[in-house]
């Protein structure tokens, strides 16, 4: 049977009415759920973050390949015999020791006053430096079986590539996102719980209302409305209050993130929230709704007997 | 109207509230329902309005057989019936007014039907003027037609009474007695359970003894009862 709009004006009141009746069990189902997803936030924006830059490294199929310092010109010519012949090799750039040793140069005088200004570099030349190559692998796919088959040429050092890189991003994101699953279960269960505590006073406060209501003739679900969009009124202001929080905090996270992360070679590159904050709102409108909905439900189901 | 066909109650802790039943109210009656508190009265009335189930037996109400109505039916059952209560259950919160409006909001009437009709079953009862009073600020008289102005809003064919005058001095439960009576003129089947002698035996209409689960008297203009089995009744 459709609800006519008259109900629907009706219900929407008493719900309102009621989550203000009992304004203090209301605040604390309010800040629980904010809570959750507040946590839920700041983890799903990390998460959103690290993935972001495994696609952004995972697009570059550049790997170096480092000599080891002592190779003579002719050993290096063997090393980059052996790379221009390589089946997945596409193109490849050879890093003289003179280049390396100026491109460090450049680097530590950039940072000079992050790292304290002094010329550590003073009296050296650039004979520990390692010769290089910059190799571009066909297909980023490749990068693991050309880095293993690299290593194996006599004279080769080292070699960087970003899958590397990947991996270590791929471990921590993992570890985020259990941590991030108990937590946030443990706080939506938690939600769920004090939502349909809320509920049960004002189901007892409306006990002799809905009794009344009963008697004459009210439907089951004409009762039951109220409750069910009480419960989602109270986490729908949850979300609200956990959106604006976690836009605050990310606009203070964000340029912190991009800065102090550069420890992932090559700098850390974040997600502006303008490009999140869709999902992340369309996320927080269905959880709310489906643990408030749930708590009312769960609390009716246990004491409103209509 | 409302017809018990072999009407057995029985609780789940064992009592036996009621034993074979057979009782026929038409269109248009008036009928008191007499009995000790225990005798089976309340039971009888819960059974009317699906409050509980029979264990046996057959209950038709206006048209519907209560032994296989479906839950989502029962409302609909009690928008055909008022029901008026001798705690009169008015909502504390609500004026007059509203408190007869709510028994037509909850039904999803029309507002213009609900400005029409709530005024009319208030003139009725003679309230008009305490529309906008709340259930407080009145007697318990008052009160009480009220609840009697609420449950006519919809215009049922049913009213059941449950110890209407229970909580009223004489005065005020010989207005509603009266104002009940004008209600069965105008055409609605009346069925008042009360414990008050005086009245029953005043109105000399159809009364139904019930004792110990039976029906032990159905008698057109009747009494409340001789002596000896009104002191059997109370003993």
């Amino acid at each position: 049977m459709g609800m006519k709009i008259r109900s629907i004006k009706y219900i929407l009141k008493t719900s309102i009415l009621n989550a203000s009746r009992n304004r203090l069990m209301s605040l604390a189902s309010i800040s629980i759920i904010s809570a959750a997803l507040i946590l839920f936030g700041v983890f799903y924006l990390i998460l959103v973050n690290l993935n972001y830059n495994i696609s952004v490294l995972s697009q570059q199929p550049t790997m170096q390949v480092f000599c080891l310092p002592e190779l003579t010109d002719e050993q290096v010519d063997a090393v980059q015999t052996e790379i221009a012949g390589n089946e997945y090799v596409e193109s490849f750039t050879v890093v003289s020791k003179k280049e390396a040793f100026e491109q460090l140069k450049k680097y530590l005088a950039d940072n000079k006053q992050e790292e304290g200004g002094s010329d550590i570099l003073s009296g050296y030349d650039e004979s520990f430096m390692n010769v290089s190559f910059i190799v571009k692998v066909d297909n980023p796919e490749n990068s693991e079986l050309a880095a293993t088959e690299f290593l194996s040429f006599p004279g080769v050092e080292n070699v960087e590539y970003s899958q590397k890189t990947i991996d270590v991003i791929q471990k921590v994101s993992n570890w985020v996102k259990i941590i991030s699953i108990v937590l946030i279960g443990l706080l939506l269960v938690i939600s769920l719980f004090i939502i349909s505590n809320t509920i049960k006073l004002t189901v007892f406060a409306r006990r002799k209302e809905i009794n009344i209501m009963k008697y004459i003739g009210a439907t089951d679900w004409f009762i039951r409305w109220p409750f069910i969009y009480e419960g989602i009124f109270i986490g729908i202001i949850g979300a609200i209050i956990a959106f604006v929080l976690v836009a605050y905090i990310y606009s203070l996270g964000e340029p912190i993130m991009s800065k102090d992360l550069a420890v992932f070679g090559g700098g850390f590159a974040t997600v502006k929230f303008k490009a999140v904050c869709g999902t992340l709102a369309l996320i927080y409108m269905g959880i709310s709704t489906v643990i408030g909905a749930s708590g009312s439900a769960l609390s009716i189901r246990k004491h409103l007997h209509v | 109207m409302v017809e018990f066909i072999n009407v057995s109650k029985k609780y789940p802790n064992g009592t036996v509230a009621l034993k074979g039943i057979n009782l026929k109210i038409n269109k248009g009656d008036f009928a008191f329902i007499i009995g000790s508190s225990g005798s089976g009265k309340s039971t009888l009335l819960k059974l009317l309005m699906k409050e509980e189930a029979v264990t046996e037996g057959e209950v038709i109400v206006n048209g519907y057989q209560l032994s296989n109505l479906h839950h989502k039916q029962i409302p609909y059952l009690r928008r055909g019936m008022g029901m008026v209560f001798q705690d009169f259950r008015l909502l504390p919160n609500k004026t007059v007014y509203e408190n007869v409006a709510f028994a037509m909001e909850i039904t999803e009437c029309i507002p213009k039907e609900i400005r029409r009709q709530v005024p009319m079953s208030l003139a009725l009862v003679g309230l008009s003027r305490k529309a906008n009073a709340y259930p407080h600020q009145l007697s318990g008289g008052e009160q009480q037609r009220v609840a009697i102005a609420r449950a006519l809003v919809n215009s049922p064919a049913l009213l059941i009474a449950d110890e209407p005058t229970g909580n009223l001095d004489p005065e005020n439960s010989w207005e509603i007695v009266k104002l009940l009576t004008e209600v069965n003129q105008r055409g609605t089947t009346v069925v008042v359970a009360t414990h008050e002698k005086s009245i029953v035996d005043a109105m000399k209409k159809r009364v139904i003894a019930i004792d110990k689960g039976r029906i032990i008297r159905d008698q057109q203009k009747g009494l409340y009862g001789d002596e000896d089995t009104e002191y059997k009744i109370y003993s």
